[in-house]
């Protein structure tokens, strides 16, 4: 870009995308006269907001360096000023909202239409304006300039999200997940509410700033306890393990543009926390972030990442294998922030491989919403057409939804890290971070970096084998219900929303050097160091290559698109050594089964996939399964055998259950002490006020 | 430590060479077993003949199969021949336009693999299935201990291209090798059969669904697909092996020098297979295959070898 765009214009944009946003709103008022129409404006409001919101998020990432954009918003309460600010990493993640709220955006209408038809008007006018608000709460909350802007957006998208998540379909089970989502999310917006009002109280006011200065003259314990209250309320809603319960309950449980805009992009907004409080806000103001800050958020993303992916392989309910990806996603992005926080501010090798591995852990950011994003579309197409969810009903449906198909195969190749799509490049540069990282310390904190390289390795070997899980089983094969069987393409719209993300991947993947350079800005920001483009992309935006030559231990340089067209050339080699010498021609047959005639039971089933790894990892799994034969006479003939099997999650049998029993234990102790008597509650009150007056009171 | 770079030409070469040698590897791994159980078995150049008669057959395909079912072996094939591109043959340099390394050669196989694993189950048989969800068993542990081994020697030498890494250790390797390369070189001894799908993991003379990974998904191929799969699977095992010797014993001209070099370099490459694939016959008529649910034990020393290694090198 040659002149830096006006900041005028990017000012503009923010309030063309606040007011595009809040046109959501005329939903409600349009929806009197035509449900249709009504679904329509509000999609095309959040459509123009999202495309003012790229332009936005793009001015600021290629335009002037280090410059913070701000932008004072009306006065609303009498003791706080409210601001907007946009500095590098805002931007990147106001980009990373925007770029897949277009394709929800795109893909939207169709969907609440052709999914539930018989909806009152109220009912999708209401999930329209919710996924209005959402979107607008996302975009300005990263955006944020000041304490209480922040928390007003982060409890607008909580509120919103719950909204989109119980409405729809209204029975039991989408409830309690929003229930659950609810309880926890609160949970974890208690922990920021505490770390946010320790630090405006030193300050004495809302605004970033003011905090950061604030920050400054903290002691070491009390900023530590501070940035692990709000490490803990951020990784509640980004589902780290284990407090990633309620993710693959409410993710799937949304319309499925919202799930995709839940898992591509909400979590995102976590991480976008994670990053302001630990680089920015209470980063010490000179020296190395405390040491145990990065390991734990090292070892929570490859916790995270291993149990993720190991829980999404044992799931048969198509979404909810898709939103335990999203949990597997966090962890890999988490390992890259991990490592940039043990290694940033060190000497100029460290921070080299900080800004590497922070690179890798945007980017990666990107990468997954695009291509989770893609999968949650595909996954609502199957959903619209079939009325399934759970794969072993599916099947066949490649023949019936082929351009669904091939989407869906794109996200599935992404998502598994394969080259050569974007999922392998982020991970290739995680995977070189961890390299230098652990040739940068050696010893005991080398080997372990080193340690969960090799478990990044096994997420994408295990990520493969779920993803040839589940695409095999509901696209491949036969149908095996009636519901697969009669289905038919989705609407154009909806599959030009999947086609958008879909060339996001693909041009992500191929050249990936462009997205690099949009990293700039953040990384150098964040890290004081040279910006992304320096240590990653050396000879141009076509080979991708990690320039550890500042740390002294040489360079690696893959170049995507070159074994891009390699492959093309290979394919098309091939192609025409199997046309040219093919004589005979091609017929049809029935598939082999042994002499019978073949049957959609023949078919293999997701659990019997996913049994030898089932078996494998039992210790983690502990499978439960019952087996019972009904016999006719004779033991020797069986007539019919019922199969149960079930996994449990671990993380809520031995933690959450426990404490729901302590809840419960609690709880009932106290209603012996409620007698329901006016007198009893006014002495409790009393005397809790004594006790509070004995403890606090004196100093004052 | 200032290596020359190789044209892009003799990369190609080199890709073009593992495809076309690739049968004849397994030709000759499959006359050494016979001789080794007194059998005459066929010659070596059998391989070349089945490929060139599944080439010229006519294909059977299945009806319930999906229009992916077409492309699938013509990708298989491009993911591994790409692989191949990545491995140096006659030379021990990285080319002048980097292209991929290690971890892009493993998740070129990695892409293979998958795509094999999906064509298993387009075709809607209890056999692909069963294929399919085996190699996708046992291809996930397989990785990460590989990934070990390929960081072992990458720690040291800072890069993880593999002409990189060859020339880093130099010609001088077998004078320089340290216990964390011994303990590699035995992990990696102990994932080659794992990889190039031979007992005591997999049994590439069977279609018997006791024993079959990889087979079991080719079920449904014919004709010049099949040969295609066949092509891609002899070229995968030469791309591992080559893998291994780019890792532990690289030799060749570390600059474009003359045609003497590279020739020498294709010698010590030839010699250097020659040994591996005797190695993997060796196991092969010695060794029963595992259960499939022994694999993670036996994957297990390999991981145990390629963590010391690791630590070794790091400590």
């Amino acid at each position: 870009m040659s002149s830096p765009p006006d900041p005028a214009i990017l000012l503009t944009g923010t309030i063309l995308m606040a007011s595009c946003y809040g046109a959501g709103a005329l939903t409600l008022v349009l929806a009197r006269w035509s449900g249709r129409l009504a679904i329509a404006a509000g999609h095309v409001a959040a459509l123009a907001g999202a495309v003012a919101g790229l332009g936005v998020s793009l001015g600021v990432l290629l335009g002037d360096q280090g410059r913070t954009l701000t932008l004072p918003l009306p006065v609303l309460f009498p003791f706080a000023r409210l601001s907007l600010s946009m500095d590098g990493l805002s931007a990147y993640f106001l980009l990373v909202i925007s770029l897949v709220a277009i394709a929800a955006a795109l893909y939207g209408p169709a969907y609440l239409r052709a999914h539930s038809p018989d909806a009152g008007r109220a009912r999708q006018a209401a999930q329209v304006l919710a996924l209005n608000v959402f979107l607008g709460c996302m975009s300005f909350l990263c955006c944020a300039g000041d304490a209480l802007t922040f928390l007003l957006c982060w409890e607008g998208m909580t509120l919103a999200s719950y909204v989109l998540v119980v409405s729809d379909d209204r029975d039991g089970e989408n409830a309690r997940a929003g229930h659950l989502y609810m309880v926890m999310a609160h949970g974890g917006t208690a922990l920021l509410f505490i770390a946010f009002f320790a630090l405006t109280e030193r300050a004495g006011a809302f605004d970033f700033a003011a905090l950061r200065a604030a920050a400054g003259g903290l002691d070491a314990t009390t900023r530590t306890a501070l940035f692990f209250l709000a490490l803990g309320g951020f990784a509640t809603k980004a589902g780290v393990v284990p407090l990633h319960v309620w993710l693959p309950r409410a993710h799937p449980a949304a319309p499925s543009h919202v799930s995709a805009l839940m898992s591509g992009v909400m979590l995102k907004v976590a991480i976008y926390g994670i990053l302001r409080f630990a680089f920015d806000l209470l980063a010490p103001v000179t020296g190395p972030l405390p040491p145990s800050w990065g390991w734990t958020v090292l070892v929570l993303g490859t916790t995270s990442a291993v149990v993720g992916v190991l829980y999404a392989l044992q799931q048969h309910d198509l979404k909810r294998l898709l939103a335990f990806h999203s949990v597997e996603n966090v962890g890999i992005i988490l390992i890259g922030v991990g490592l940039a926080m043990v290694l940033c501010r060190r000497e100029a090798a460290g921070v080299a491989l900080a800004t590497l591995a922070l690179t890798a852990a945007l980017l990666h950011t990107l990468n997954h919403a695009a291509f989770k994003g893609l999968l949650f579309l595909g996954a609502g197409s199957v959903l619209c057409r079939t009325h399934v969810r759970n794969m072993e009903e599916l099947g066949g449906l490649a023949r019936r939804m082929p351009w669904t198909t091939g989407l869906f195969l794109l996200g599935a190749v992404a998502i598994s890290a394969l080259p050569p799509l974007n999922g392998f490049v982020s991970e290739w540069l995680t995977f070189q971070a961890l390299l230098g990282g652990a040739g940068h310390f050696h010893g005991p904190a080398g080997l372990a970096i080193v340690l969960s390289a090799a478990m990044l390795a096994l997420t994408g070997g295990l990520a493969a084998a779920c993803f040839a899980k589940a695409f095999g089983v509901t696209f491949f094969g036969r149908p095996r219900t009636s519901h697969a069987e009669h289905a038919t393409e989705a609407p154009a719209s909806m599959i030009a929303g999947m086609v958008w993300l879909g060339a996001l991947c693909v041009v992500l993947g191929v050249a990936p050097g462009y997205a690099v350079r949009l990293l700039d800005a953040p990384t150098a920001a964040l890290l004081d160091g040279p910006g992304a483009s320096a240590v990653v992309s050396i000879r141009g935006p076509l080979v991708l290559s990690a320039e550890l030559a500042l740390t002294g231990t040489g360079a690696t340089a893959i170049s995507m698109t070159v074994l891009t067209a390699l492959l093309i050339a290979l394919a098309a080699l091939a192609w025409a050594l199997r046309r040219g010498s093919s004589g005979v021609a091609r017929r049809e047959a029935p598939t082999w089964t042994c002499g019978m005639s073949p049957t959609e039971r023949f078919d293999y089933t997701a659990t019997a996939f996913a049994k030898p790894l089932r078996l494998v990892f039992a210790a983690l799994y502990r499978p439960r399964r019952e087996v019972t034969r009904e016999t006719a006479g004779t033991p020797y003939v069986a007539s019919r055998i019922h199969y149960y099997g079930e996994v449990v999650d671990v993380a809520e049998t031995q933690v959450y259950h426990r404490v729901q029993r302590g809840i419960t234990l609690l709880s009932r102790i106290i209603r012996l002490r409620s007698t329901g008597r006016i007198h009893g509650y006014i002495g409790f009150v009393l005397g809790a006020l004594f006790v509070a007056l004995l403890l606090f009171g004196v100093g004052r | 430590m200032m290596s020359g770079e190789i044209s892009v030409v003799i990369v190609l070469l080199d890709m073009a060479l593992l495809v076309l040698i690739g049968p004849l590897v397994t030709g000759i791994i499959q006359k050494i077993k016979a001789r080794l159980q007194c059998r005459q078995g066929a010659g070596v150049l059998q391989p070349y003949r089945d490929i060139r008669k599944l080439l010229r057959k006519g294909t059977v395909q299945a009806d319930t199969a999906s229009g992916f079912f077409r492309s699938i072996p013509v990708l298989v094939l491009a993911a591994t021949v790409a692989a191949g591109a990545l491995v140096p043959v006659m030379r021990a340099a990285p080319p002048v336009f980097p292209m991929g390394d290690a971890i892009m050669l493993l998740g070129l196989l990695a892409l293979a693999r998958f795509l094999t694993a999906l064509g298993a189950l387009d075709a809607g048989g209890a056999f692909g299935g069963m294929g399919a969800s085996r190699e996708m068993t046992i291809a996930p542990l397989v990785e990460p201990v590989l990934m070990m081994v390929v960081f072992s020697t990458a720690l040291a030498a800072g890069t993880t291209e593999l002409g990189a890494l060859a020339a880093h250790r130099g010609t001088s390797w077998i004078l320089s090798w340290r216990a964390a390369d011994f303990l590699g070189f035995a992990a990696m001894l102990v994932l080659l059969p794992a990889e190039t799908g031979r007992i005591p993991v997999d049994n590439p003379d069977t279609h018997l669904e006791l024993t079959m990974l990889h087979e079991g998904m080719l079920l449904e191929h014919s004709g010049p697909g099949l040969g295609c799969m066949l092509l891609a699977s002899h070229a995968r095992q030469i791309v591992t092996l080559g893998l291994v010797s780019a890792l532990f014993f690289p030799f060749g001209p570390t600059e474009s020098a003359g045609a003497m070099g590279l020739l020498l370099g294709a010698g010590a490459f030839a010699v250097k297979i020659l040994v591996l694939a005797g190695f993997l016959a060796l196991v092969e008529s010695s060794y029963a295959k595992l259960r499939l649910f022994r694999v993670p034990q036996y994957l297990g020393v390999g991981f145990v070898c390629a963590l010391t290694a690791l630590a070794l090198r790091i400590l």
